[in-house]
């Protein structure tokens, strides 16, 4: 095979028709750069998804006792010696990539005022950590957020604290099973009242004090979930597997990535993902058929410089083998910049983001989430590693055909042809 | 005197509905290291069918063509293509030049498929061009030459690797009367001065004329084989 020779060939040859050359790279300039934007827009929106969905639920990686997820009991609870042992160790493990952690005592119970009860959940929390470790102080509407040394103070949801028709510096009552199988009363006084925008949690959740809760359930240093947030959620499947390794041997933990302690959360990223991936699927269908029209007129025009070159010698294979270089050469210029154009385009908003307040004025509910109006695209290594597969293989894919039909050329015949 | 071209009992059947159309009806032929042949007849003769199977580029229905010792037949196609590239140069009616290349570039292709360094295709080429008038050409593409001249440097990128048969359909065809002649005339010059064999089709009497063998096909067959005087180059 003359390698050099072909590929000089080709080369020329996309630049002789730069009509056709400039058309066809037009239309894969556009679907690439398209495709690299609505993807990296699509990446940093789930992005914001998984960061607020983790900082709201279990953190990227959760360490539960093994009934914990399905149960969500008291009873399935990790004790103090395994909490302060999983502590070390996660902290340990987890050093270099972890952003905050947080332990959580969770209990469903009830929360009755002089005008209500209404069936709650009821986290204990450590005011510092969960600080640095969750955003729901930021959604705080009246109040303020609980406080090292708070004892006797609850966070609750804006339609809670409507219904139970309570407000800051009001008392109510928390109602709930404890660890000896008694149900018993805590009075706590609202320290502050927030607002998510998702109704579960606004009608629901009340934080309170970690040692309040410990204390009132009679579990001394237990905790229902120790929470890890990282710097990237990336770095969740590599953490929960050397954590697995390293906590084998604890039969009373269990070590959960995000996807399994946020199923709802996964399964809306899936969802709208595969979506996502048959729109591009559409779209870089469309740019191969534009790629496959342009080589195969330039094909079907060209069958007596192709029998030419195989009157001097060139063998059918490398007549085939020359329209396949053409075709690959002329896709793989035109993706590195339409990739390059996507990216200058995505550029602009990686800072500032892109604000969709215009078409989500009250924010949107995705998997259990409120949708930031402002997404910041997200373009990983990654992603480029596949745009340049996909650009190669829509290259390889269109050019075949082509490639085949002059490979099988009848010489004679196509001498015949008139140019 | 050695044999460039043996052909026997050499058949072209194209099928063809509602009767298969017989281009090529058993001809058997000689022609000799380098002879000045031309193949005349009209259309429809099978004087082009002839040089397709003689470069195998079409393969004969029944028959056996040798190119010098070679028997090329039931040769396979990267041989056959192999065969074009060393022994046989073509030069068409229509030039084919290939139109992304220079004139040079396009002269120099077959050394370039051979493997020839650059600096020997280069010297070679240029003395070619020197010889056959187009000297100051080089660098142009094939749109900025005239028919003339693309067609002379259609015959320099066939005699360039010294093959040792030219196969030219009609090669002044599309040619007016002075490019014609003066193409003949170069033609001529290089069967004379390397020995090259020449084998044309043509309906043109000046090639006719200049030719040192005149085989006339009718309907598929030899209709005359006719030795002429030595013809000789144009002042």
């Amino acid at each position: 095979m003359r390698l050099t020779v072909l590929l000089k060939l080709a080369m020329r040859s996309v630049g002789r028709n730069t009509r056709r050359s400039a058309l066809t790279s037009l239309a894969m300039v556009l679907g690439l750069a398209l495709l690299v934007f609505s993807r990296s827009l699509a990446e940093g929106a789930y992005d914001k998804m998984i960061d607020s969905g983790v900082r709201m639920g279990s953190g990227h990686i959760a360490i539960q006792a093994p009934e914990y997820l399905e149960t969500g009991k008291l009873e399935h609870r990790l004790e103090a010696g395994v909490v302060r042992l999983a502590s070390e160790v996660a902290n340990d493990v987890l050093r270099e990539s972890l952003l905050s952690w947080a332990p959580r005592l969770s209990v469903n119970g009830l929360a009755s005022s002089t005008t209500a009860a209404v069936p709650v959940r009821i986290e204990g929390v450590d005011p510092e950590l969960e600080r640095a470790f969750s955003d729901i102080e930021d959604k705080l509407q009246d109040g303020r957020y609980l406080e090292a040394g708070d004892r006797l103070h609850a966070y609750i949801g804006t339609e809670l604290a409507q219904r139970l028709d309570v407000q800051v510096g009001n008392r109510f009552v928390l109602t709930a099973q404890t660890s000896t199988g008694d149900v018993e009363g805590q009075l706590v006084r609202v320290a502050g009242i927030f607002q998510t925008g998702i109704p579960e949690v606004d009608q629901s959740l009340i934080h309170i004090p970690i040692d309040t809760a410990r204390e009132w359930l009679h579990t001394p240093g237990a905790t229902s979930t120790l929470a890890f947030l990282l710097k990237e959620s990336e770095l969740t499947d590599i953490g929960v597997e050397t954590l697995q390794l390293k906590l084998e041997n604890e039969r009373q933990i269990r070590v959960l990535g995000w996807r399994e302690s946020s199923p709802e959360l996964a399964a809306a990223i899936r969802l709208d993902s595969t979506g996502n991936y048959i729109f591009h699927s559409i779209l870089l269908a469309i740019i191969a058929l534009a790629i496959l029209n342009a080589i195969m007129i330039s094909v079907l025009g060209r069958r007596r410089e192709f029998g030419v070159l195989q009157a001097m010698g060139l063998t059918g294979v490398e007549t085939g083998f020359y329209v396949f270089l053409e075709g690959l050469f002329l896709t793989v210029v035109s993706g590195v910049a339409g990739i390059s154009a996507g990216l200058l385009f995505t550029w602009g908003f990686f800072r500032d983001g892109l604000d969709f307040s215009i078409f989500m004025e009250d924010g949107l509910e995705f998997g259990g989430q409120i949708m930031e109006p402002i997404i910041i695209p997200h373009f990983s290594v990654e992603q480029l590693l596949i745009s340049t597969f996909v650009v190669v293989t829509i290259g390889i894919i269109s050019s075949l055909y082509p490639a085949l039909r002059a490979s099988k050329l009848d010489v004679a015949e196509a001498m015949k042809f008139e140019q | 005197m050695k044999t460039a071209v043996r052909t026997t009992n050499l058949w072209k059947i194209y099928p063809q509905e509602p009767d298969p159309v017989e281009a090529v009806r058993g001809i058997s032929t000689e022609i000799e290291t380098g002879d000045f042949v031309a193949m005349a007849g009209p259309s429809g003769s099978g004087k082009t069918t002839m040089l397709n199977m003689i470069g195998g580029l079409t393969r004969p229905s029944r028959g056996q063509i040798w190119i010098g010792d070679r028997e090329i037949t039931e040769m396979s196609d990267k041989d056959l293509a192999q065969l074009r590239l060393e022994r046989i140069g073509f030069v068409f009616q229509s030039y084919n030049l290939l139109p992304v290349l220079t004139a040079l570039e396009n002269a120099e292709f077959t050394l370039l498929l051979s493997g020839v360094p650059k600096d020997e295709r280069r010297k070679k080429v240029l003395e070619l061009f020197d010889k056959i008038g187009l000297s100051g050409l080089e660098d142009r593409k094939p749109g900025k030459l005239s028919g003339g001249q693309q067609q002379r440097v259609a015959v320099a990128r066939a005699v360039v690797a010294n093959p040792a048969l030219i196969l030219a359909d009609e090669p002044t065809a599309n040619l007016d009367s002075k490019a014609s002649t003066d193409l003949l005339d170069v033609m001529e010059r290089l069967n004379q001065d390397h020995g090259t064999t020449f084998l044309f089709s043509t309906h043109d009497p000046r090639v006719m004329e200049r030719s040192r063998r005149l085989i006339t096909l009718v309907d598929g067959q030899i209709e005359s084989d006719e030795r002429r005087n030595h013809s000789s180059v144009s002042p």
